[in-house]
């Protein structure tokens, strides 16, 4: 399959999956109390002022036509205004987004920095002290909430130790928040230590898996050793279901750990959302599950993407 | 035999077959220790939880100001609580409800999620793209978000909060299921069935299934971990079971603000717990998996 | 001259410890191979000939204890170090393997994979071991090799990957090649082709190969010396016209007089095993065929990445005849007998079974006429759903078509279709698992048998199997249509088997009937150059015969190309 015609695929499949999306948030939508009159005029709206809304936009009209109205303000951008801050909700996520991307950003990249390596090293040393011990560790962390592993870094090198601040930088812009680089070290181990976890096991178990393919003896039958094979050999291979897996962490990545910024109090996707479910700010609530939804399938899609590019075989057969 | 084999196969040649024997998957598992304790674990907690307070009957309902926030002592092991309840009490009581509540919806993710995976795996075709594409989207959508809005709209019971959570985990294993289930379809056995005419419903039923227990329970069980792990996180948010009733979860997220103040006791149990069972549930999954050598997570 | 052994083995031992407890897989093998000299390793599954060439590599599994001694060229290598072990590997001892679909690391281009082995022997800098390495492809026979080398493995043929494994082995001129099984995955003439590359390589460079195989042909061929295995022991060994035309041992009398011999034009021809339905085959034209394929063509996807696996065949079988489908990989010989079965509709054409259109039968009718098929396919393992008894597989048809039968008649069905295939009838309660391969494909013969059917479609049903054990399956299932007369369609790439047991022969070549017609005529005197290439091209395990048979093959392919 040529390239072109595989990326059409792919392309499609993305718009169909968003297309669901927007279906199952409009259906949210309609089931607020208040209705999407709210949601557009803010809950400072008069009864007349919501009627008037009401008839004018056509929300007695059957629901197939209301989507359709529903889709057409999305695609220009607009996602209401929220009830709480009297803001565009388009303008809050855009503030905030950047912010997440960088806490969840650098966690992520610390997180896979430790966790391909060990993941590797466990399976080179498969059943040793070394492979037992972050085993064990894995499990721990893995089965650790989020927020009492935040807690208890707070508490230990926050107030026990006094070495880092329990809180995240607050301020509204990028710069800002590098200036206070101390303060983001406990969100961002917080959220790597957790990414360790669970990557170093896939890493692992993909490593151990590749380590019985025929290659591996081919390339032993050459005089190659095991740390050059898997150098070579084993870790490309190996890569790929990581990859994969790693689509599952993108609305991670996009929302933000919601219990995280919370707990650390900084100021990105997560806490919006936070604060927003706590107000019961409708528009802001939906207007982020919509963006951090299609910015996956966006970023699922650009992976897909870069994977055909990278691993011939996709590129030459079907997806 | 009439006919003399010139050569049997070896004794000890690995035979590959598409299920291993119970025996042999229980004996793997027996040798599993991080497995075995596992499973120890598990029937402690349940054991502690369930059968606890007959042993050590607290007070869970009423507010009892005037033994509140005591440190652990002989009287209250593990200290009481802002409003004067029993620590150690609380925490029997509210495992209860993270356990049941995390058993429940796990097995229903998992339930939902063969139904769904099985029947796309089975039919393919635009039928299996377009219930992928949900799933797809199911999965781009982050689960904790939509149950904020949700618990926005609603306050759900004990029942609806197993729902919620049910219907949010059964991605993971409809993929799971479907890629089984893609492996199966097309075993000779099955083909051989459907040449001399045998329904769809049978090859499902007869051959299908029965061969999929075991991806089946792998994915319950880890689904149940996810579960446990995942009511922790939504109690703690605030939107689990209400006062006075709790669970883990609740527990951790009233006692957040006493604990800056150097009141761990409200705390640490809670949150070990969690992270015990947990572990204990992913232990027991990868020993099963390891045991009848399945594929996948 | 007397020249040093490059291989010598002195009563080698080699043990796993698995979970059902210590296997001793050889015992007490002595051999030796001398430069420029080529041995045979032969046996059955079991027999332990692949650990041998394993142990000689030191590329034994964890799990594997060896004893006693193996020298290549001088160095130990039983309990040897690892690092003297990656000294040897791919400089002095180079090994070639079976599977050339994964025997390739994927993601890396050839030509750098096989830079790497000479690397990892000599610095040389990396331009000129590409350079080499483009050599080396040229060598083994790969064209334009300078674009090949910057091929992704899966961009070339199973035949194409093979011959980069073989630079890989011989590109740092090793003095001992061994090769286990390397042309058991390939088709018929890539394997002759392969195996002429290896024989002018071993005469070009003077190395020693041990070439482990189970198929005599290929030793005919090739080898110069003869050991056979029987169960981790060598029980005869000796130049190859000795052991192959004179044997000694009773076990080697028996497994040549298992092999199916391709019987050649000049040969008297032996008498099908299904001797008694060749008379009536004579007498059967006139009746409608059994099953029916006209003008059917399968086409696979779509636009410019449509397969066609099948384009406009006319193939017929007829009530009590056995016709053999022959091809080789990609001939759609498979695809062929699953539109026959009716798992794959044909995208044009006309399928009949039973006089029936299969398309315009519908629901109980179709049932009803599908309940005259029986199935046997090839995989051994998959052909038996594992969660079931021997007797609850068997009894499926049963379950299928006659629901209404007494527990104690299908009982009784049961037994009787295990008597008929040779099985002793306390099997029915055992799992397949604890069955041999053997054994599982005549139990699939049992429920193909079941329900008596008019047409037994086989599709490569020994090919998965030992040859002996392949002689008594062909064995019973031609007894079988002896007594109950059904007709056969047998789909197999094993030229030999199907001259013994089928009356008609149709050669399929990439989704096209190259030639049909009684395999008497077909087989022996072909009319196209397709047939006549894919008979030359297989192996007979006679070496006198394989010399002069080798001589014209290369004779006329070089007169072609002239």
């Amino acid at each position: 399959m040529t390239t072109a015609l595989y990326l059409t695929r792919r392309v499609l499949q993305a718009l169909a999956v968003i297309l669901i999306v927007t279906i199952v948030v409009f259906c949210l939508l309609h089931a607020l109390p208040g209705g999407p009159a709210r949601g557009v005029l803010g809950v400072s709206a008069t009864p007349a002022q919501i009627t008037a809304f009401n008839q004018a936009q056509g929300l007695d009209q059957a629901l197939p036509v209301q989507y359709l109205r529903f889709l057409g303000r999305l695609l220009t951008g607009d996602l209401g205004t929220s009830y709480t801050l009297n803001e565009p909700v388009s303008q809050l996520i855009a503030e905030r987004l950047p912010k997440t991307l960088v806490l969840t950003g650098i966690s992520a990249v610390l997180g896979l920095v430790v966790a391909i390596p060990v993941g590797m090293l466990q399976a080179a040393r498969r059943n040793g002290a070394v492979d037992y011990a972050a085993t064990a560790l894995a499990f721990v962390f893995y089965s650790t909430p989020a927020f009492f592993l935040g807690l208890v870094l707070i508490i230990v090198f926050s107030q026990q130790l006094p070495w880092l601040p329990s809180q995240a930088p607050s301020g509204n812009t990028l710069a800002e928040v590098f200036q206070d680089p101390a303060g983001l070290v406990l969100p961002v181990v917080t959220g790597a230590l957790a990414m360790i976890a669970v990557f170093s096991r896939y890493m692992r178990a993909s490593t151990l898996e590749n380590l019985q393919e025929d290659y591996v003896r081919t390339a032993r039958a050459g005089g190659a050793s095991t740390m050059t094979i898997l150098r070579r050999h084993v870790f490309r291979n190996s890569l790929t279901p990581v990859v994969a897996m790693l689509g599952y962490y993108l609305p991670v990545l996009f929302g933000g750990a919601l219990v995280t910024e919370q707990l650390f109090n900084y100021p990105g996707m997560g806490l919006l959302f936070w604060n927003a479910a706590q107000s019961s700010d409708y528009p802001t609530l939906l207007g982020c599950v919509l963006v951090i939804s299609i910015a996956t399938v966006i970023g699922t899609l650009l992976a897909d993407v870069a994977q055909s590019l990278i691993d011939p075989r996709v590129k030459a057969s079907r997806a | 035999m009439s006919a003399v084999q010139l050569a049997p196969e070896a004794p000890g040649a690995p035979v590959t077959v598409a299920a291993t024997g119970f025996r042999l998957a229980a004996r793997r598992f027996r040798g599993n220790t991080l497995a075995v304790i596992g499973l120890a674990v598990i029937v402690v907690i349940v054991l502690f939880c369930f059968v606890g307070p007959l042993l050590y009957p607290t007070d869970q309902t009423h507010t009892l100001l005037e033994q509140a926030n005591q440190g652990p002592s002989a009287a209250h092991w593990l200290g009481t609580d802002a409003v004067g309840h029993d620590v150690l009490g609380r925490l029997m009581y509210g495992g209860k409800v993270s356990l049941m509540v995390g058993i429940a919806a796990g097995v229903l993710a998992t339930v939902v999620g063969t139904l769904w995976g099985s029947v796309a795996g089975y039919v393919g075709g635009w039928v299996d793209a377009l219930m992928m594409r949900v799933v797809d989207a199911g999965i781009a959508i982050p689960a904790l978000f939509i149950l904020l809005v949700i618990s926005a709209i609603t306050t759900p019971g004990v029942a609806g909060l197993i729902l919620i959570l049910g219907l949010v985990s059964w991605l993971v294993p409809s993929r799971l299921i479907r890629a089984e289930t893609l492996t199966l379809k097309n075993r000779d056995y099955v083909l051989t069935l459907r040449a001399i005419g045998g329904s769809h419903a049978r090859a499902i039923g007869k051959h299908l299934l029965p061969n999929s227990v075991s991806t089946i329970v792998v994915a319950a069980t880890f689904q149940v971990a996810d579960a446990i792990l995942l009511v922790a996180y939504v109690s703690y948010l605030g939107l689990g079971v209400q006062p006075p009733a709790t669970d883990w979860g609740g527990m951790l997220s009233a006692g957040l603000t006493a604990a800056y103040s150097g009141r761990w006791w409200l705390i640490v149990p809670p949150g070990l717990a969690v992270i015990l069972i947990v572990c204990a549930f992913n232990a027991v999954g990868d020993g099963l998996r390891d045991a009848f050598d399945v594929r996948g997570r | 001259m007397t020249t040093e052994p490059i291989l010598r083995t002195s009563d080698l031992g080699v043990s796993f410890s698995t979970e059902s407890g210590t296997v001793s897989a050889v015992r007490g093998v002595s051999l030796t191979v001398a430069p420029g000299e080529t041995l045979a390793l032969v046996g059955e599954s079991g027999s332990g000939k692949s650990t041998v060439a394993l142990a000689a590599m030191g590329l034994l599994s964890g799990n594997a204890t060896a004893t006693g001694s193996a020298e290549v060229a001088g160095h130990q290598v039983v309990g040897a170090s690892e690092p003297s072990l990656r000294a040897l590997r791919g400089s002095t001892v180079s090994m070639v393997f079976q599977e050339p679909a994964t025997a390739l690391d994927p993601l890396t281009r050839v030509g750098a994979q096989i830079a790497e082995v000479i690397r990892n022997h000599r610095t040389v800098t990396a331009a000129q071991a590409a350079t080499e390495a483009v050599d080396l492809l040229r060598r083994v026979g790969i064209p334009s090799p300078e674009q090949r080398a910057r091929s992704f493995p899966f961009q070339l043929s199973g035949g194409q990957r093979q011959r980069v494994v073989i630079a890989m082995a011989i590109a740092n001129s090793p003095k001992l090649l061994i090769a286990d099984e390397p042309t058991t995955a390939l088709d018929v003439t890539v394997q002759a082709e392969i195996l002429e590359l290896l024989r002018k390589l071993a005469v070009d460079t003077g190395t020693g190969v041990l070439l482990v195989t189970h198929n005599m042909g290929v030793v005919a061929d090739f080898a110069d010396r003869v050991a056979v295995m029987l169960q981790g022991e060598i029980v005869e060994n000796g130049g190859v016209e000795d052991v192959l035309l004179r044997p000694e041992h009773e076990y080697t009398k028996r497994l040549l007089a298992a092999v199916p011999r391709l019987d050649v034009a000049g040969d008297r021809p032996a008498a099908p095993v299904g001797a008694g339905s060749a008379d009536a085959a004579a007498g059967r034209p006139g009746a409608a065929p059994v099953v029916d394929l006209r003008a059917v063509s399968v086409t696979f996807g779509r636009g410019a990445r449509a397969v066609h696996a099948l384009q406009g065949i006319d193939i017929a079988v007829h009530a009590g005849e056995t016709v053999g489908l022959v091809g080789e990989s990609g001939s759609g010989k498979s695809t062929a007998a699953r539109v026959a079965l009716g798992l794959i509709k044909p995208t044009s054409g006309t399928v009949s079974l039973f006089g029936q259109d299969l398309r315009s039968a519908k629901g109980r009718d179709r049932r009803a006429l599908r309940s005259g098929i029986g199935v046997v396919l090839q995989d051994p393992v998959a052909s038996l759903d594992a969660r079931m008894s021997v007797a609850e597989c068997i009894a499926e048809p049963l379950a299928v078509h006659r629901r209404g039968m007494s527990s104690a008649d299908r009982r009784r069905r049961i037994d009787e279709v295990l008597d008929a295939v040779r099985l002793p009838r306390t099997l029915a309660s055992r799992a397949p698992r604890e069955l041999s391969g053997g054994q599982r494909q005549r139990v699939s013969l049992a429920r193909a048998l079941v329900l008596e059917p008019r047409l037994l479609v086989a599709d490569e049903p020994t090919s998965a199997l030992d040859v002996s054990v392949q002689e008594t399956v062909l064995e019973v299932l031609g007894e079988l249509q002896d007594d109950l007369g059904f007709a056969c369609l047998f789909v197999s790439h094993d030229l030999a088997v199907v001259q013994h047991f089928a009356e008609r022969v149709v050669v399929m070549r990439q989704g096209v009937v190259e030639e049909q017609g009684t395999t008497g005529t077909t087989l022996l005197h072909p009319t196209t150059d397709y047939t006549r290439r894919l008979l030359a091209a297989v192996p007979v395990p006679d070496p006198v015969l394989q010399r002069q048979r080798r001589t014209e093959r290369l004779a006329s392919l070089a007169a072609v190309t002239a």
